[in-house]
Order: structure tokens, then sequence, then C-alpha cells
């Protein structure tokens, strides 16, 4: 089981670290799906089978297949490969590693000083989700559907087309 | 030549031609004043000609005997008048060397491919032409091939090469430009053919698309040129029958009809009755089987495929009885001049009945399974739509007319070969829609049906060929009695029948819409110049005008329900 | 054993199926189909597979290599590992999972990748177009094929498929939930793109669509993977809304067999009777009609089930 975890982790870094450094959109989106599916192990292992699968429904599914949507409507030549090449030079990316860094930094400390997360509970199913979610956290799931509605009606806004203009 | 004069006449004292032309009043113009006239005969004439019908030349450097004035070269000029049922023809004499008129192009839109296959031919110049180019041949092609300098056979040309270099420099021609981006969208160009299964046939449309929207449509024509019109030349004019027959590869024995009215009418050949029924029985029986080749191949562009495996079985039905009386199937160059080859067989008419008592059951389920079919419906109303005004300007006729509520049918309008004899409708549709054009070609099939069971209790007797020196091939009986007749009969076997010198045209309704022929005989045993106007070829420049701002399943759809065949747009 | 077992006979199955459906089409477009090879024209498969396997598997030089090469292979083991929670019979079966549906929407989901990627890979505009198309249809018909199977995971109170198999003793859930099962049908056609619902590949508009520029091998897997996954929308059909394995008289494997064989015939035989909609008919049908329909659905049964 450990092990499993380990090589789960050591994918989801090593193609984060990739899909942020790749010159390509749709290579770097095809790594940013590797790094969702090995989350939704960890997920799976950690004993909730639930959020894995719903990791990868909305996430690697719907989500990132709208993205590939987006960029493959918007088409990428050879100008934004060179563009990201741009982008990925050091002066670029030194500042926004060196502040991450620090937060990595942070998240080790309170991690060791708090002792690693106590094992899993055992499997957590779809009925715990579930309740838990009309439960106790019934306020914070109404809110963000609030927040969903409002993305929706702005959706709908600037997708609209005025009467008789050209389609 | 009519009793009051032809208003052309009265406003521009222009020479009529009277000796020529048959059955067409025909005028000559000055270059200078052509476009003057185009604009009158159009726009401001009483009952005005409002479709430029045709468009073309002819070389006549070489003619033995021309009434008319002098000139080298004359440009043709062929409008219809639907509300006084006439035509005109005006004609344009111009020099070979460097000939130029101007353009007809801000008159008609229809004049552009027009004026350009003259170009592409006869290397006529049309001033202030938006888009002077080549169309039916490629682009480096050199010379002006109905120009009667030019070759007609590969073996006159010297050997064909097509080293790497030159193939390349052949592709590297047919690239098309890319569009510029605008500020808000990138435009995809989309090379659709010349290979792809939605354009029925060597078909080159390159489409600007914005997303999955139409923004411009190019359709690159002539992959599919046999020249047809220069094979007429060098063919006796009896021998030219089995090409017509590949004009409309579909129509079949449709396409001889014109030519050979058009030749009779020179030859001054009556057909007898028997022959003419025999004609029509086959035409009507060609037409519904292209409108189920069309039918089929329609709903399988929609994504129906079984209505095409059900078609084609009764299309091969059809078929059967064409291969029974003519022993050839899609192209049996049955007609001769004068009449037909041979007699009906035996049997001919329970063949005939049956097709007729089968066919209603077949025709009523295809309504159920395409025509009332809700996505077939979706995915056809409201699609490719024009109005009766612009289909008359763009040259549109046939179904594709008819559809938009007008209900002119030649064989209504100008019985021909024997059409008034027969009772039938003429039905049209309202929303010239692709729905109404299918609407239009279902309920046609239905009135062949009518026609071809009249042919069928009402069959005359008589000869089925005319009795006439120069019907073809002339009888042999005779022959074998006197010597006079012997040699008649091996020159009108070897050499082909002469035609009388003069100019003749005849259009009928083909399936596809017009089709027309222009014949001219300078007394010899091929024609001078034929010319074939089709009717794919104007409802095929129609094309951009139609599916502007629709999706590219649309244009699937619009290609479908134009009904076209490539080897009628490209001759 | 199990696990090898189910794949060689689904594999089996899609292929047989392939020469089912060239048979029935012929049969019902009165036409032969492939009769020559072997009995019935039953190898004409076997021809097909080693016609497939020995062909130049060609990568065109303008693709995306990488890519190219993933995207089949992604349909390929979606299509294959979703059947891991297919309950045959009782005792067969490969997993039995408490999320055992979501697991199949995940791998539906992620089977759109290899469709998607293949029309990018390709590099080529007609793939491209295909791409983008079934990028949209499968995000819209993927989002009320769950709302969809809300509907039996009500009823069934669980994910998982053996549990909503043991639900339907009384009752199949198409009585209940009729609604839901045609939109799941509805759905299911358009995850696997099968007519109507082809237009990723519509041969008379974008030629094949995303699959234009793939051959051989290639070609061989999207082309097995499509009857893949017809047989596993039909079996899916039969374990959610036809009780499964439940029958009489019959062994339930037997009955398994039947009822994913009708539905496989269900699908055939809408690809020889129905045309196909335009692009943003279908996007309409699926947002304004299908996902109101699902989501009312849920709400009464919702409602009837809390009463």
């Amino acid at each position: 089981m450990n092990a499993l975890f380990w090589l789960a982790a050591a994918v989801a870094v090593l193609s984060t670290a990739l899909a942020i450094s790749r010159p390509s959109p749709v290579r770097g989106l095809v790594y940013f799906v590797v790094s969702l599916l090995a989350v939704a192990v960890i997920f799976f292992l950690l004993g909730a089978p639930f959020v894995a699968a719903f990791e990868v429904i909305l996430y690697a599914g719907g989500i990132m297949v709208l993205f590939l949507f987006a960029v493959m409507l918007l088409g990428t030549g050879p100008d934004a490969v060179a563009t990201e090449r741009q982008a990925l030079r050091p002066r670029t990316w030194l500042g926004p590693a060196a502040l991450g860094l620090v937060l990595l930094a942070e998240l080790v400390v309170a991690l060791v000083r708090r002792g690693a997360a106590a094992a899993p509970g055992g499997m957590v199913g779809p009925e715990r989700v579930g309740l838990a979610l009309v439960g106790p956290y019934l306020l914070a799931v109404e809110i963000a559907s609030m927040l969903l509605v409002a993305a929706l009606v702005g959706a709908v806004h600037l997708g609209r087309r005025e009467e008789g203009e050209p389609r | 030549m009519e009793a009051p004069a032809h208003p052309i006449v009265q406003r521009f004292a222009a020479r009529a031609v009277a000796d020529e032309a048959r059955d067409v009043p025909t005028f000559w113009i000055d270059a200078a004043r052509i476009h003057e006239v185009l604009t009158f005969l159009k726009d401001e004439v009483e009952r005005p000609y409002r479709m430029l019908y045709d468009l073309t030349a002819i070389d006549e450097r070489m003619r033995r005997a021309a009434p008319g004035p002098p000139r080298e070269m004359t440009v043709v000029y062929h409008l219809l008048s639907l509300e006084r049922n006439q035509d005109v023809r005006l004609k344009v004499a111009v020099p070979s060397e460097a000939p130029a008129v101007p353009t007809a192009t801000d008159i008609w839109p229809s004049a552009s491919w027009y004026e350009r296959e003259v170009w592409d031919m006869f290397g006529v110049k049309f001033d202030g032409h938006p888009d002077l180019r080549r169309i039916l041949m490629p682009p480096t092609w050199r010379g002006h091939p109905l120009r009667k300098d030019h070759p007609a056979r590969a073996t006159e040309m010297g050997v064909f090469e097509l080293p790497d270099e030159r193939a390349q420099a052949e592709e590297e021609a047919m690239r098309s430009a890319e569009r510029e981006p605008t500020d808000s969208t990138r435009i995809l160009t989309l090379n659709l053919g010349p290979q792809h299964p939605g354009t029925h046939g060597v078909l080159r449309i390159v489409l600007d698309l914005d997303g999955e929207r139409i923004v411009d449509a190019r359709p690159d024509i002539g992959f599919h040129h046999r020249g047809a019109e220069k094979m007429g030349e060098r063919q006796s004019w009896h021998t030219f029958i089995p090409y017509t027959d590949r004009i409309d590869y579909l129509g079949g024995v449709v396409n001889e009809l014109p030519y050979l009215l058009a030749v009779e009418a020179l030859a001054g050949i009556e057909v007898p009755d028997r022959a003419k029924v025999i004609r029509i029985m086959l035409c009507e029986l060609f037409r519904i089987a292209s409108h189920l080749v069309w039918y089929g191949t329609f709903a399988q562009d929609l994504g129906a495929l079984s209505p095409v495996f059900y078609m084609f079985t009764d299309r091969e039905r059809a078929f059967q009885i064409v291969e029974a009386i003519c022993g050839a199937r899609m192209h049996p160059g049955w007609f001769r001049i004068g009449g037909v080859a041979q007699d009906l067989p035996r049997g001919w008419d329970g063949l005939v009945r049956e097709f007729c008592e089968h066919m209603p059951d077949r025709l009523r389920e295809y309504d159920r399974m395409v025509m009332k079919n809700p996505i077939f419906q979706a995915r056809t109303r409201g699609i490719g739509a024009y109005t009766t005004a612009q289909a008359i300007e763009w040259g549109v006729t046939g179904p594709g007319l008819r559809a938009t509520g007008l209900g002119w049918d030649f064989r209504k309008k100008r019985p021909y070969g024997g059409y008034d004899h027969f009772e039938f409708d003429i039905p049209t549709a309202a929303a010239g829609d692709s729905y109404a054009r299918a609407e239009v070609r279902v309920a046609e099939m239905w009135q062949s049906l009518r026609i071809i069971e009249q042919c069928v209790n009402d069959m005359p007797g008589g000869p089925v060929k005319a009795d006439h020196p120069l019907a073809t091939p002339p009888p042999k009986e005779r022959a074998l009695h006197d010597i006079e007749a012997l040699i008649t009969h091996f020159l009108g076997v070897s050499w082909g029948p002469v035609i009388p010198a003069g100019e003749a045209f005849c259009g009928v309704e083909a399936t596809k819409g017009s089709n027309g022929y222009y014949l001219v005989s300078d007394g010899d045993v091929h024609p001078y110049r034929v010319r074939i106007r089709t009717p794919s070829f104007p409802h095929m420049q129609m094309l951009p005008a139609i599916s502007r701002g629709l999706m590219v399943s649309d244009l699937v759809t619009i290609l479908g329900s134009i009904d076209f065949v490539l080897a009628d747009v490209d001759r | 054993m199990m696990p090898l077992a189910i794949l060689l006979g689904v594999v089996t199955f899609a292929g047989g199926l392939v020469w089912a459906e060239r048979r029935l089409l012929a049969l019902w477009q009165d036409r032969y189909g492939p009769n020559r090879v072997g009995p019935f024209g039953l190898l004409q498969v076997v021809a097909d597979a080693i016609k497939l396997l020995t062909k130049e598997d060609w990568v065109p030089p303008f693709a995306d290599r990488a890519l190219f090469v993933l995207a089949p292979a992604l349909v390929m083991v979606t299509a294959l590992l979703s059947f891991a929670v297919v309950p045959v019979a009782p005792g067969i079966g490969v997993v039995g999972s408490n999320v055992g549906l979501l697991f199949f929407l995940a791998m539906t989901s992620m089977g759109a990748w290899g469709v998607v990627l293949a029309g990018w890979a390709s590099n080529s505009k007609y793939s491209l177009l295909g791409g983008l198309r079934s990028a949209a249809q499968l995000l819209t018909y993927e989002a009320f094929m769950g709302l969809s199977l809300c509907g039996v995971v009500i009823l069934a109170g669980s994910f998982d498929l053996r549990e909503i198999v043991l639900a339907q003793r009384r009752v199949w859930f198409v009585v209940p939930q009729i609604v839901g099962c045609l939109t799941f049908l509805v759905a299911g056609l358009a995850a696997i793109h099968r007519l109507p619902f082809d237009l990723p590949e519509a041969e008379a508009e974008l030629v094949a669509g995303y699959h234009s520029e793939y051959s051989g091998m290639k070609f061989a897997m999207f082309f097995v993977a499509e009857y893949v996954g017809i047989t596993l929308i039909s079996a899916l059909s039969a374990v959610l809304f036809f009780g499964g394995w439940l029958g009489p008289v019959l062994p339930p494997i037997v009955w398994f067999f039947l009822k994913t064989s009708f539905f496989v015939g269900f699908f055939i035989l809408l690809r020889a009777a129905l045309p196909r909609p335009r692009f943003d008919q279908l996007m309409a049908f699926g947002w304004k009609v299908m996902l109101p329909v699902s989501l009312a659905n849920l709400l009464v049964t919702g409602a009837i089930v809390l009463s």
C-alpha cells in the first residue's frame, strides 16, 4: 500500500512539473491530466473512492477536455510554442518558484511539527460523503452552488448575441 | 423577322441576322454597345430577358461560308425571357488577336463563370471582370483549347512528360490563397475535395471557416473536364451521339434528345410518332433513374445509410427495362438522327407496366422513410434557400427553379419532341430551400410515371425512324437494289451525313435542369461548333451565395440538394 | 483467470459484433453483406484482422507522434477497463466496487480524451474539426449521462452494479425509470458516437473526422474500441435497467448475454434507420431537451422515494 502511495505521489509531482514546463500547451494538458489521475489514485488509496472517481470524472474528464477544447479552438502553431519558450526562461519563473519554495517549507514544517496525518480511518463510502455534504457542510454546499449559478448566468450573458448580430 | 419589330431593333436599329438562326432571333451587336444592349434587355425592355441562359464563343476562322459581318471570332449571348417565353441571341464579332468585350458580371452575377470559361477556352478578355482566371483547364495550361488552331488529339501535342519539377509546379499552381485573419476571428481554410465523399465526384471547394461556420466557399471545377465540345468538332454528326450520354452521366438518353432535336432542326427531319413516344418513354425512365440516385445519395449525405440501397435496387428495375430495349444500361446511345436505333422488343410493355405498378408503393415508402423523417427535415428545411428572382439571376433551371414556386418546365412551356401530347403536371414548392428541391424531385417521379403509363397505353404504330436521306444509319434495303442508293448509303455510313449549313439551338428539360445544345453547321460531315449548355454549371456557381453563414454539414446538404453531376458541370 | 476470461470474452464478442453488424445491416438494406470467407462469412473478421495487422502502420510526418500513438491506446484501454465493474453473472465479474458506476463514468470521460487527442495529434484540419466536435459532444452528453443514472442509484441505494442488479429482483428498473433508461441510451449512443450521433466522424462531411489519418493497427484499435463501446453500453443498459443476469429458467450468464445482444441489435438497427442531425441541433437537443428531462426525472424520483 505504501509503495503504491509513493509511486502515485512521485508520478503526481513529476507530471505536474512536466505540465508546467512543456512548451506545447496540449502536452502540458496531458501531463496535467496524468497528475490528476495520480492524485485520484492517492485518494483511492486513502480510502476515498468516491472522491477519486469524481476527481477523474469532473477534473480529468470534464474540465480538462474543456481546456483542451479551448486550446484546439484557439489553435497553437509554432508561434505559441515559441511564446511559451520565452515564458519558460529562468528570469520569468525564478521569482514565483522562490515564493513557492517558501510555502513548501512552511508546509513541511507544519507537517513535521504535528506529525503525519493519522492513517485513514477505513473506507469512506459514497453514503458518508453524501451525508456529510447535506449535514454539517450544507451551508458550504449551498454557498458553492450560489457561486456556480452566478458563474452560469455570467456565462450566458457573455455568450449571448444581440439580435441581428452575425453569428 | 417578326411582325412587330423586335424591341432591340426599335431601340438600337441593330442589323438582325435572319438567315442563320432558325428559331432564335439573333442580332449582331458592336462590342462597344453590348453592355448597353444587355442592360436594356434585362432591365428596361417590357417583359424583360431576365436570365442569362448561356454565354459562349465561336472561333470563325475556318468557316467556309458564314453569313453576317466579317469576323474572326464571335461571342454569343443567349438570353431567356420567362415572361415572353422567348429567347434572344446576341452576337459580337471580335478579332482573334487579343479579343476583348466588356464584362456582363455587373448585370448578371452568373456571367462570371461563363466569361471565365470563354476566356479559358477562346482567350477572349472580358474587360472589368473581377476575377478572370481559367476555370476548366488547369492554371498552367498553354493556349485556349476551343480555338481552331489548338490541337484536338493528344497525338498532336507531343509526348506527355511529367518530371518531378513539373508535377511540383502543377501542384503548387493549385494552392489556394489562405484568408487573412480578421481582428476577431481566425479563419480556417479547409480544402474540401477534389476527393471527398460529400462532393459526389471530383469537385474541389475551398472553404473559409470560422469554427464550423462558412465564411466563404470557393468552388474549383474542371477536374472532370473532358473536352466534350472539342470532341464534337471532330466527330461526325452521328458518332457524337454516345458522347452526349456521358455529359450528365446519370441522365443517359435525356442528353441525346436536345442534341438530336437540334440536328434534326438543321436537317429538316420530321421524326415519326412512334419514335417520339419511344424517346419520351426512355427519357422519363431515365429521369426516374436519375432522381432515384439523387434521392438515395442525398439521404446518405445526411447520414441515412439504408435508403440508397433500396433506391438503387429500384433504379436497377428501370435499367432492366432500358437494357431490354437498348441492350445497354446507363449510356445506351439509343437515339438516332431521325428516330431511334431499333423498334421495341417483344414484351416490352409488360416490363414497363410492371415497373409502373411497382413504383408507387416504393415511392410512398420512401416518403415515410426519408421525406417525413424529422431529422431529415431539420437538416434540410431553410437550408440553402433562394428566391425565384435570385434563381433567375443565377441562371437556375429545373427542379431548383420550380422549388421557388415558379412552374417553369420546358416540356410544358416549349413542348419539344412530342411532349404536348401528354398529360402531366409541373410540381412546384414554395420555400426554395433544400427540402423544397427534394419535394419537387419526388413529385416529378410521380409525374414521370404518369407519362410512362401514357406511353405504354398509347404507343403509336409505324416506323421508328424517319425516311429521310440524312437519317442515320441510312436504310439498307434499297442499297442492295441500285448503285446510286448503295453509294449514298456507303457515304452516309463511312463519312456520315452532311448536315446543311446553319445553326440551331434546342433546350430541353433534362434531369438536373435545362440542357441545351447550340450547334453550328458549316455544311460538313461534322459540326463546326458544338456548344453544350448544362444546368449544373450555373447551379454550382451559385453555391457560395447560398452557403455563406451556414455550417459545413449544411454545405453537404446543399450539394446534395442541388443534384449536380460533375461531368455536367465540367463537360 | 477471471479478468483474462472476461477480457477475451469482450474482445471476441466485439469482433463477432463487427460481423453481426455488417450482416444485419445487409439484411435490412436488401443486400448480402460479407458471405464469402468461411461459413456465413464468419471468418471475415479474421481476414480483416490479418489485413489490419499486416498493413503499414503509418504515422503522418506532420502528426504529434507521441500523442498520435497514445490516443488509440487510450480509447481502447478505457473501453476495456470499464468492463472491470460490469457484473456478468453471480460470481462472474472482475471487481465489485462500491463506486462501480462512477468508475464507468470516469472511464467514459477518459475515453473522450483519446478521441479528442487523436483529432489534435493528427494535425489535419478534418481531424481537428472531428476532435472539436467530439469534445463538445462528449461534454454535453456526459453531463446528463450521470444524471440519467441517478434515478437508478436512488432506487438501488448503491453505486455498486451488483447491488443494482439485485435490487431489480422485484421489478426491472426500466419500469420506474423509463425516462432515465431512454436518456441513458441516448447519452450512451453519444458517448460511443454511433449514428445518429457519429458527428465526430461523419464521413460525408469530415471524412472519418478524428481518425482520418489513422491506418493499420492504430485504426484497428479505434475500430475495435467502437464495438467494445457498443458492447459496454449494451451490457450496462441490461444491468442498470433490465435486471442484468436475472431471468427465469436459463442460466444467468445466458440471460446477460441475451439482453446485451438485444441492445446491440437495437443500436445497429438505429444505424440502419436514422439520418444524422446537424452539430448545433445535436448540442441544442442535449442541453435543451435531454438535460432538463433527466433533471426532472431525478427530481421526481427523489420526491417519490422520500415520500
